[in-house]
């Protein structure tokens, strides 16, 4: 597998407050990363740095060898890097469908959509399982299935790398299960390498083959689900240390 | 998770030919009116038409990209005078300067947007009220090129041709009624097209916009600029036809009609804005018997019409569909 985002010296400071410090970390193609961390680790601030949304203060973010850090959202959004939000985000007067359209259309803007946009938009539908909502309108859905929608538009862009920023905070254990067996699907068969914030320990250990642990803003431990598990560190950033309550 | 009841698209459904019924009607009377009605209900007319243009381009930024505009009628001034000053000082025929003060107000929007759009919300609004405002000061006291509060006069009708002949009351009349029919045609495809779901994704949610790979700021000024194209052809127009020019016809409260009227009928809608244009412009002419209190009866009747329906009236004909289903 190569390469396909390295993050070098990364570091993201508001005002004279650390929010990333120096981290690297390496994401190969096709893979499945999980990043976790308590709160304020800095994990959401390293994805809006990613995604274009913040500019670093310095250190190179480097896809498919192309140094992308400070690049405007849209730009980076178009060389193949998809996103969901913290906080669901949804063009909510538009219906499913045109919601859908509008992640395709945003990539190949055509006054009047053709017929492979058109089809792109119905196989979308139908691999997330949104096709009986089509002409829903999404502010009259639940925050589960905006969460959904929102999901199924970065998908609808064609990235090569999905950011998924605790897509599934909020959401029952059945809708988890189902977004689990969605990602998996997205992973294996379009190919689309994953890296996924998330606080339920569930999601991370059963998806992700590979763990990067923050805590204030510093990466902490990296490795596969159980060896990160187990590691003192990573256990300590969450519970606190063993000797303050011993 | 998938018994949820398929609800009609209220939003996108595509209904044509129900929806151009009202248009269509609209068009059927403006295109018999002069044959039984008198000059003045033409002029009043016309007025209508041309602030259903105003209204319909206006709809494009406010409506669908979504920043709040006060400056409108300022774009339709500046394509006013460009024009008429053009035809007068320049010598070009109408049909030379029509294009070419749609195309320079066009440019000029672009400038003005590009680095006032990186405002947001209130603080752009306020820029644009202030945009508005000077260039009525500009025009008020230009007074050389201008005329300024002495107006621009000897504006000529366009030139006639193939035996059209412009300068007659009903010639020029539907000259007008043509390019409203195009101009307002050319929106209408606008706002169906890539670029209008574009514009509603902006409008709708900025950050997911941008994050799913539209450029905001670019996308953002091109509305901003094409409906103030369109409102400087429309000012070209406008001056060909009345032939006499007034600052105070630009001045700041034209911009706000130009927002009363597009929120009286629905912002987002193309129709709203272009119906609500006409009902303004019909009741303002009505309530001319008392013309101290018209603008105060008006003012009250909106407060009315928001705290009942903020959508406007297409808001309420759309809450009744969503009840007969």
């Amino acid at each position: 597998m190569s390469t396909l985002l390295e993050v070098i010296n990364l570091r993201k400071e508001f005002g004279g407050v650390l929010a990333v410090n120096d981290n690297n970390f390496i994401v190969e193609e096709g893979s499945r990363v999980g990043i976790i961390g308590p709160n304020g680790a800095g994990k959401t601030t390293s994805f809006n740095m990613i995604s274009g949304a913040f500019k670093p203060t310095s250190g190179k973010i480097i896809f498919q060898g192309k140094e992308i850090q400070g690049l405007k959202p849209h730009k980076v959004s178009r060389l193949g890097i998809g996103r969901t939000f913290q906080n669901v985000r949804a063009f909510q007067s538009l219906t499913v469908y045109d919601h859908i359209l509008t992640g395709i259309l945003a990539h190949n803007l055509k006054l009047i959509p053709s017929k492979e946009q058109y089809e792109m938009a119905d196989y979308i539908l139908e691999i997330t399982n949104l096709d009986k909502m089509r002409t829903s309108v999404v502010g009259d859905l639940t925050i589960a299935l905006q969460r959904k929608i929102e999901l199924a538009t970065a998908l609808a862009t064609k990235p090569t790398l999905l950011l998924l920023d605790e897509n599934m905070a909020g959401l029952t254990y059945v809708e988890i299960n189902e977004t689990l067996e969605l990602l998996r699907k997205v992973n294996k068969e379009m190919g689309i390498t994953l890296i996924v914030v998330e606080h339920i320990m569930k999601v991370i250990m059963e998806l992700c083959e590979k763990i990067i642990v923050l805590n204030y803003g510093t990466k902490i431990a990296e490795g596969p689900p159980q060896e990160v598990a187990n590691n003192k560190e990573v256990i300590e950033a969450y519970l606190g240390e063993e000797s303050e309550y011993a | 998770m998938g018994d949820l009841t398929v609800k009609p698209d209220l939003v996108t459904r595509k209904t044509p030919w129900k929806k151009l019924i009202l248009p269509g009607i609209i068009l059927l009377v403006l295109l018999l009116a002069p044959s039984f009605t008198s000059e003045y209900v033409i002029y009043v007319a016309v007025l209508a038409v041309i602030y259903a243009i105003l209204a319909g381009s206006y709809d494009l930024t406010t409506g669908y990209a979504g920043p709040l505009t006060f400056c409108h009628g300022a774009f339709w001034g500046i394509g006013a005078y460009a024009s008429a000053l053009l035809t007068l000082k320049a010598g070009l025929p109408f049909w030379l300067a029509f294009p070419i003060s749609g195309i320079l107000v066009f440019i000029f929007a672009f400038i003005i947007g590009y680095p006032a759009l990186k405002l947001k919300g209130h603080y752009f609004a306020v820029t644009t009220f202030f945009f508005g405002y000077f260039v009525y000061l500009v025009i008020l006291n230009s007074a050389k090129l201008t005329g300024g509060p002495m107006g621009l006069r000897g504006i000529q009708a366009p030139e006639g041709f193939l035996g059209l002949n412009f300068a007659s009351l009903t010639g020029s009349y539907y000259l007008i009624l043509f390019f409203a029919v195009v101009f307002l045609g050319f929106l209408y495809f606008l706002v169906h097209s890539g670029f209008g779901r574009m514009l509603i994704a902006i409008r709708e949610n900025e950050d997911l916009a941008e994050a799913t790979g539209i450029n905001t700021a670019l996308l953002k000024v091109l509305a901003f600029s094409l409906g103030a194209g369109i409102a400087g052809l429309t000012g070209s127009l406008f001056a060909h036809f009345f032939r006499l020019l007034h600052p105070t016809t630009f001045a700041w409260m034209t911009s706000e009609m130009i927002v009363i009227m597009a929120l009286v009928g629905g912002l987002g809608t193309l129709i709203g804005p272009i119906i609500g244009a006409f009902i303004v412009t019909f009741i303002l002419e009505i309530m001319r018997f008392a013309p101290e209190f018209r603008f105060i009866i008006w003012s009250l009747a909106l407060i009315i019409i928001l705290l009942v329906e903020p959508a406007g009236l297409m808001g309420i004909v759309r809450k009744l569909q969503r009840r007969k289903r």
